[in-house]
């Protein structure tokens, strides 16, 4: 048994207070706390007050003192196996399978999300800068005004400094786009195998759908120069494109099954001491 | 597992054939953190009934418009006690009232750490409301007679200087304050160490049941959040009574930095008096569902993460201060985040319901409304941390509406789910849920009739602290409903008294187990004996009650 768990296995139970005795009352407290408070209601009656306080704060202390030291005072519980712990219940043997149900019990392994986000962000990109290009406003534009969720200096930008390169800003753009992608393709990892009946659909259409609500709704404050030149069905086919994809390549890895019950230390495989768990 | 010796189901602590002042006696020297938790809790809504009296004036004074029902200068004195009396007097002290009278039972302790150090932290709170309270009659304000401090619950610099609070009422807020704060941190650190070092043999940290946690975090808070109270007033008594001018910008001082060391006290303040009631519905929800609380490691982890995030965001209530465009964007940001954690927790609390064995009994309607009400809070409380929008609406009656909404709808209606779950515990007898169930629907419709009028009033422009309002600006059907909504509240309030005392009397014998529920309290009577277990229980996840009575699909498989 662990260190940790000798106290809850019962060993250090005798450094537990109050196993065999409780505190007696005492009115003591109560006379310091009188005291105390009295102490500063002399600040705005009459030092009188103070000084009455400061004496029934004495006797109190004094009292309290003595009901701690040499020894505390306390009443014994008037049981017999007071001091004894109940055993712990005795539990049936874990079944093979779980008898409950845990959400997920399956999900896709961690790595499909990344190759599944870093997919799906390539193929939004490829619709984006499309966009930018067959509207005829340049290739830079869809980056910078990604950049613009994190350089505060892309609001003042005008439309010719926002169709241009600026290293800066595809530096902020790409670390951003990278990020979020991987972000939402761990995210579908788990939550690609809760959909109901047909992943694909529900993680790759549904839910870009949401989003681009919830993107619609929320852009004015969080990026107000990408909202300003945004084209809404763009935007749209653009999170299609990475729902789609990262949801498709995602779903090509076989599912793992959760490993409900084990402990941390079991599931990372340490290393076990003689006799158990480390 | 259970250990449910037969003790007598009356209020804990009363003997029989003990004369009047023996039983005063017994709970005035009792250091047993039942009988403290209880007197923590009747006293708190001793003050309860007198904040929302205060409240119920106000109404009646804002109920029409150009009114002079009171004077302007009584209007000031009541909402800055109705303010204070409810954070510090009612909030505070029944939500540690319950940890003081649960915490130990979950945990299967015998009593706190420091029995004799919790007895005096509940006569501090005591004895500090008593003084706040004696400035009517105290404190000789301009007049010569004894008027009650005037400067709103925040007391805001330079209001507070000698120059404009004139007297000694703003002094009996500071000492009165200062006492009770000192009161909260001793119960604090006896938390700390209670659930730190006293669980029973197999209650591991992953164990505890979620209102331990949010205790546990609530005493780190109050820790870290009472001391720069207390501080700041200490500064502020310097001012007044020593001639010092911290706050003082005329000589060299700073009005400002009262705010920031208020705020540093006043938004951790927020999650101190709600994190318990977050613990309450996350106790009574699973109960109700009959499922296992949805995401317990997450619920832990968004925990400590508002603990830790709510010591960043302050100045969100200084946006109208003028702060600049970094700090605005900052505390922004950490407002936002914030809503991260406390999203999860409603999404966990949804989950716990979703395709549970819904049972709506009074506990679970009232922490339901909770989660409703708590969301509509939240949501205008990320509509406030956004600059622009509390620009415009700073010191509104949306502000008003927005908090009440948190703090009331969260907080009030978590603990009365709270006295509706624990009563049987406490007194052995079931509170009338017939009673219970009308109560909620009053406090429902009368909090709603309240409160959501003033969102528009405040969007109509009606500033707070107001004492009237003229014709004429729209303002007067908003005000006219949320007044309407008092009398409402009032009644279910008082019906909830009498279902008290009436059951105390006569309700239905709880048993130890009234709710057929997991954790620790209920595995001895009701109420249980001033030892709490006859022996220490050992668990083996957290849910005991639950592998006691399921040996075969115990919770110990599966954490």
């Amino acid at each position: 048994m662990s260190k940790h768990e000798s106290h809850s296995g019962g060993e250090g139970l005798e450094e537990m207070p109050y196993l065999q005795r409780i505190p007696r009352s005492t009115p003591w407290p109560l006379v310091t706390a009188f005291g105390v408070t009295f102490i500063f209601a002399g600040i705005v009656t009459n030092p009188a007050v103070s000084a009455v306080g400061a004496i029934a704060g004495l006797v109190g202390l004094v009292g309290w003192f003595r009901e701690v030291f040499p020894e505390e005072v306390t009443e014994a519980i008037p049981l017999e196996k007071a001091a004894e712990p109940l055993p712990a219940p005795e539990l049936g043997p874990p079944p093979e399978k779980p008898l409950r149900r845990v959400v997920p019990e399956e999900i896709h392994p961690y790595r499909s999300g990344l190759f599944g986000g870093l997919a799906g962000g390539v193929a939004m990109a490829v619709v984006a800068v499309g966009w930018g290009l067959t509207t005829g406003q340049g290739f830079w534009l869809p980056i910078n005004l990604l950049a613009g969720i994190l350089v505060p200096s892309v609001g003042d930008a005008d439309a010719a400094a926002l169709g241009a390169f600026h290293a800066s800003w595809f530096i902020a753009a790409i670390c951003l786009h990278i990020a979020l992608s991987v972000l939402v393709g761990t995210i579908f990892v788990v939550a690609l195998p809760m959909m109901p009946r047909r992943p694909l659909l529900a993680g790759g259409i549904i839910a870009p759908i949401i989003w681009t609500g919830v993107a619609w709704a929320s852009l004015r404050v969080v990026d107000p120069t990408l909202e300003q030149y945004i084209s809404w069905p763009w935007f749209l086919g653009s999170q299609l494109a990475f729902g789609l994809v990262c949801a498709a390549v995602i779903s090509r890895f076989n599912l793992v099954r959760l490993q409900v019950g084990r402990s941390l230390e079991d599931r990372l495989e340490l290393e076990q001491g003689p006799g158990g768990k480390s | 597992m259970t250990t449910v010796p037969s003790h007598p189901p009356a209020l804990a602590g009363r003997r029989d054939g003990a004369g009047f002042w023996e039983r005063v006696m017994a709970w005035t020297c009792s250091v047993d953190h039942k009988k403290l938790g209880l007197m923590y809790i009747g006293c708190g809504l001793v003050f309860f009934l007198v904040g929302g009296l205060e409240a119920s004036v106000m109404r009646l004074q804002l109920a029409r418009a150009n009114s002079d029902l009171i004077s302007p200068e009584t209007y000031n004195q009541l909402f800055t006690m109705h303010g204070t009396t409810m954070v510090f007097l009612v909030g505070m002290p029944v939500l540690l009232g319950f940890g003081n009278y649960l915490v130990p039972l979950m945990i299967g302790a015998r009593d706190m750490a420091f029995p004799r150090l919790n007895a005096f932290g509940f006569w501090l709170f005591i004895f500090g409301g008593l003084l706040l309270y004696f400035s009517y009659l105290g404190a000789d304000g301009l007049y010569g007679a004894g008027v009650a401090p005037d400067v709103g619950w925040f007391a805001y610099a330079p209001l507070t200087s000698r120059t404009f609070s004139r007297g000694n009422p703003t002094d009996y807020w500071i000492l009165g304050i200062m006492v009770s704060g000192f009161g909260s941190m001793t119960t604090a650190i006896n938390f700390m160490a209670t659930i730190i070092c006293m669980r029973c043999p197999g209650m591991k940290l992953m164990r505890m049941p979620l209102l331990v946690w949010m205790m546990l975090v609530v005493a780190f808070l109050v820790l870290v959040a009472i001391p720069i109270l207390t501080a700041a007033q200490a500064m502020l008594l310097f001012d007044r009574q020593l001639g010092a001018h911290f706050f003082n910008p005329e000589v060299m001082g700073s009005a400002l930095l009262w705010q920031h060391l208020f705020w540093f006290f006043g938004h951790p303040e927020v999650y101190i008096l709600i994190l318990p009631a977050f613990g309450f519905v996350s106790e009574i929800m699973p109960v109700f569902s009959r499922k296992v609380i949805f995401g317990y490691p997450l619920m832990i982890a968004a925990t400590v993460g508002i603990g830790i995030i709510s010591l960043g965001v302050w100045a969100h209530h200084m946006f109208a201060v003028g702060l600049g465009p970094v700090l605005d964007s900052f505390f922004t940001a950490s407002t936002f985040l914030i809503s991260v954690p406390t999203g999860i927790k409603i999404f966990n609390w949804l989950g716990t319901m979703w395709g549970g064995k819904l049972e709506f009994t009074t506990p679970m309607l009232f922490v339901t409304g909770f989660v409703a009400m708590f969301l509509i809070g939240g949501l205008t409380g990320i509509m406030l941390a956004t600059v622009p929008f509390d620009w415009q609406l700073s010191d509104s009656y949306f502000v008003v509406g927005h908090f009440h909404y948190v703090l009331f709808g969260g907080t009030i209606f978590g603990i009365f789910g709270a006295i509706f779950y624990w009563f049987p515990k406490a007194t052995g007898r079931m509170l009338s849920d017939r009673m219970g169930k009308i109560t909620f629907w009053l406090m429902f419709i009368g909090f709603t009739l309240t409160f959501m009028p003033m969102h528009i009033s405040g969007v109509l422009g009606m500033p707070r602290r107001i004492y009237t309002y003229e014709l004429d600006r729209g303002l007067e059907i908003w005000n006219f409903i949320s007044s309407i909504g008092v009398p409402v509240q009032a009644a279910g309030i008082l019906l909830l008294i009498w279902n008290i005392f009436r059951s105390l009397r006569k309700g239905r014998i709880a048993g130890p187990d009234p709710w057929n529920a997991w954790t620790l309290e209920w595995a001895t009577s009701s109420p249980p004996p001033e030892w709490n277990f006859d022996r220490i229980p050992t668990v083996t996840s957290a849910r005991p009650l639950w592998d006691a009575k399921n040996p075969e699909n115990p919770d110990a498989h599966y954490v």
